[in-house]
């Protein structure tokens, strides 16, 4: 089950587009608010220790994989049983498909709120629901494909950071560290949405050639993550003032007002129209790694699975309405997020670790 | 299906229905013999029957068929009895000499007509500077433009016949030893499958080996320059070339291969990456910028800078009809004119292109029918889409413009961006005889950047492309070590 045919598989390089893809999506239009709320000044050392943590953990993961030989649902079978492992894979694959939904509901609220008021959100959902079948219908080399020109494409958006930097006032991130260490830590829990999407790995980690080589572009992936994301905190932090900040829900998008250009008035509009290239890949792969156990725990095929999915995905969407409920959403991913790798995973390879020990092997 | 098994004198009376078919009997004036010849007419070249094989029949001493073939001067005679072989040569044009009228072995001698049109300029692929020889409908003469610019023995020729009817002479030529065996396999193979009846032209083989047959892309290119045939042979690609068609396919291809001329391998190599980029770009402008017309003047004017909202403003004071029917009228106006113009006699043709254009662009701009500014960027679009140097990838960047329209009607921007995606996924899923058809960009060949976007010179290429595969890599070696002078030394 963990090995799949050699031309399905994609070079390990391709690791650092899908893991760096997967963790840039609709967070980064907003995740500086709640951290300030909690870290002010000093939240960007919560992010740089978020993504420490990540690193840690991804390590974690990639020695899980090895004990599992590249089948991770295998293990969870293993350690616990055919039935409560099901169990445990199961909520894994509901793990997945409330990402995609989560990050679809979220973007779409802020297409309502900043371009188009009157859209209606089942038409743009089952729109872009219908090119994630399509996207994921032709298997993981042509997702990898979305995540790797879905991240080099709107790559130019960095360039749009430097007229913030004008109007940018360095002094406001001093003095340094004058929050306790507790409020800097529970940032950094809450910086964990953002950086969400790593754990997909043990999915996709058979359809990497030469899968332990892969490592290293996933541990680029995440520093590269940490790096972009600590600098966009402090240049919010410099061009946002505290108070001015927990009045913006999405600071980001506030940011896109200043750049000037000479042909384009409102930049914020192809921003936003170039975020449903970055979230695409999102909510993809997301589909495609919750049909891939769907596939595995029961007896149907994936494209099957992956209907089912989506419209369950579909017909969520529907239901949440107000900004409100969009928050709850966040936040219950993000939680769910945060207990799945640093509590689960943990758990899992500690006791991985013990029954290596007892038995031998797993 | 199999006809049973006919005598060559049934086949003769079959054909005896047409008029064309001609059974003349001469007498040997020597030996006295009666010869009974059988041709059909329009196949055969009747001043070499009567210069060069009558003179022989009619005044040289012989007794046999074998005597006869020793002493005529062609050299491709043979003696046969086989009814199919009979059939198949008369259709080529040979002469089928029997002693008895009823005799089912005769000598069959080849007089065939070969009529073909002059070598001329390439019409669809002119460069203003290289080569301007292009191939013909004939096969013989395209292998001949062809063998002469590789004149070495690993260029392999493998012969098919396509197509129940016209019994079409394929040739998938490859250079053995670099070609990746697995292509040549690929295009062998399919063409051993196809199973049609009238094989008229080579995009008629492209349609139907094509990798994914319902996409507007075109996955093998075709091309009608023996040069550029040779370079990619000495890349390691396939060719096909098929006999009635002066265009010859080449595979397997990738997307940036459709935006290369093959002038740019005559410049210098800064000035054909500037066109390349140029070419590139206009594609680019010619897709989108009338959807984003239509999506910015619908939804997002804020977007336009102040001061050229008031040109857009005044220009669209008058307009009655909202952006989209506006474009959607300007652009089947191109196409009409398009469309129109390839059918028309060339001297009316072109007076009714200039004056269609010109009148109907200033009448309908006139009338407030469009406004100026839309009428000149369609114009630029539509030059801007004639710029690819492959014909077939021209008319799908026309074509992919209408779904971005629609989609900009419906979203805006994000409808762009949307459609943009779907095109990208599209692409995705294409592969030209199995290879990845996005090569090199994805999956990423960074060597093979080289000569995508932009060409470096050729000192840097020295080696073949990744994405084949190929047998032998290395063309040449690349680098040669100069001696570093300091100034002045």
């Amino acid at each position: 089950m963990a090995s799949v045919a050699e031309r399905l598989q994609v070079s390990p390089f391709m690791t650092f587009y899908i893991i760096m893809s997967m963790q840039i999506g609709v967070g980064v239009l907003g995740f500086q608010r709640v951290i300030a709320q909690t870290a002010g000044h000093d939240a960007w050392i919560s992010v740089l220790l978020a993504g420490a943590s990540s690193h840690l953990i991804l390590i974690v993961l990639y020695w899980l994989l090895q004990q599992a030989d590249g089948d991770f649902l295998l293990l969870h079978q293993r350690l616990f049983g055919r039935w409560v492992g099901g169990a445990f894979s199961l909520w894994l694959a509901l793990y997945f498909a409330a990402m995609s939904f989560v990050v679809l509901r979220t973007y779409i609220e802020v297409i309502q709120v900043w371009m188009f008021p009157d859209l209606q959100t089942w038409e743009f959902s089952l729109a872009f629901l219908l090119l994630c079948l399509y996207i994921t219908v032709g298997g993981f080399r042509v997702v990898v494909g979305i995540c790797f020109f879905c991240l080099i494409i709107p790559s130019y958006l960095l360039f749009t950071f430097w007229f913030v930097l004008d109007h940018a006032d360095f002094h406001l991130l001093l003095p340094i560290l004058d929050h306790p260490p507790s409020a800097i830590v529970k940032a950094a829990g809450q910086t964990t949405l953002t950086m969400l999407g790593y754990e997909t790995i043990l999915l996709f980690y058979p359809f990497i050639k030469r899968g332990a080589q892969s490592a290293k572009w996933a541990h680029a992936a995440l520093l590269a993550t940490t790096l972009f994301y600590t600098l966009l905190t402090v240049l919010t932090l410099a061009y946002f003032s505290e108070k001015q900040l927990q009045r913006q829900i999405w600071p980001t998008l506030t940011m896109w007002k200043m750049v000037e250009l000479p042909f384009i008035e409102r930049f914020e509009y192809v921003g936003i129209a170039n975020w449903l290239l970055i979230i695409l890949p999102n909510v993809c792969l997301g589909l495609w790694c919750s049909s891939r156990i769907c596939k595995q725990l029961f007896p149907i095929r994936q494209k099957t699975a992956l209907l089912i999915i989506a419209a369950i995905c579909f017909f969520s969407t529907l239901f949440v309405h107000d900004r409100k409920q969009v928050d709850l959403i966040n936040t219950i991913l993000n939680r769910t997020g945060f207990y799945f790798l640093y509590i689960w995973i943990p758990c899992v390879a500690v006791i991985t670790y013990i029954v290596k020990k007892v038995r031998g092997n797993v | 299906m199999t006809a049973p098994p006919e005598s060559v004198w049934t086949a003769l009376q079959t054909l005896g229905s047409s008029m064309d078919f001609q059974t003349k009997v001469y007498r040997n004036e020597t030996s006295g013999l009666l010869l009974w010849v059988s041709y059909v007419e329009p196949m055969v070249e009747m001043e070499t029957v009567v210069r060069s094989i009558f003179p022989y029949l009619f005044h040289c001493p012989f007794s046999s068929l074998e005597d006869m073939r020793q002493i005529l001067p062609i050299d491709d005679a043979y003696i046969s009895s086989d009814p199919a072989d009979v059939k198949a040569k008369l259709f080529e044009g040979y002469l089928f000499i029997r002693l008895h009228e009823t005799d089912e072995t005769g000598l069959l001698v080849k007089a065939q007509k070969t009529l073909e049109r002059t070598l001329t300029i390439p019409e669809v692929e002119f460069s203003v500077v290289g080569p301007k020889e292009s191939f013909i409908e004939s096969l013989e003469t395209n292998l001949y433009l062809l063998r002469k610019r590789i004149p070495i023995d690993r260029l392999t020729v493998k012969l098919t016949r396509v197509g129940t009817l016209s019994k079409t002479k394929v040739a998938v030529v490859y250079l053995d030893g670099i070609a990746n065996p697995d292509n040549v396999q690929t295009v062998l193979q399919r063409i051993k499958q196809i199973e049609f009846d009238e094989m008229i032209d080579s995009s008629y083989i492209v349609q139907i080996i094509s990798d994914n047959r319902h996409s507007p892309f075109p996955q093998l290119l075709d091309t009608e320059r023996p040069d550029r045939v040779a370079a990619v042979l000495a890349e390691g690609k396939v060719a096909i070339m098929v006999d009635g068609s002066p265009h010859v396919l080449i595979g397997p291809t990738t997307l940036v291969e459709f935006f290369s001329s093959f002038e740019d391998y005559f410049l210098n190599w800064t000035i054909a990456s500037f066109f390349r980029l140029i070419r590139l770009f206009s594609v680019a402008f010619s897709i989108l910028i009338t959807p984003m017309y239509v999506a910015t003047l619908n939804y997002h004017y804020e977007l336009i800078p102040k001061d050229l909202l008031g040109t857009l403003i005044t220009s669209r004071r008058e307009i009655p009809f909202p952006p989209i029917l506006e474009v959607l009228f300007l652009e089947l106006t191109i196409e009409l004119l398009r469309e129109a113009g390839a059918r028309l006699p060339t001297k009316v043709g072109q007076t009714i292109g200039i004056v269609g254009g010109i009148v109907i662009g200033t009448a309908s701009v006139e009338a407030s029918l469009t406004s100026n500014v839309l009428l000149i960027l369609v114009a630029l679009a539509a030059l801007a889409s004639f710029t690819t140097p492959v014909y077939k990838m021209g008319n799908t960047i026309r074509l992919i413009r209408f779904p971005f329209l629609l989609f900009a009607e419906v979203w805006g921007l994000l409808g762009v961006a949307f459609c943009f995606c779907m095109v990208m996924t599209h692409l995705l899923y294409l592969t030209s005889l199995g290879r990845p058809f996005l090569a090199p960009l994805y999956p990423p060949r960074w060597r093979d950047l080289k000569d995508a976007f932009i060409r470096l010179p050729f000192t840097s290429q020295s080696k073949r492309p990744e994405t084949l595969r190929t047998e032998q890599p290395i063309r040449f070696s690349g680098k040669k070590v100069r001696k570093k002078r300091d100034i002045d030394e």
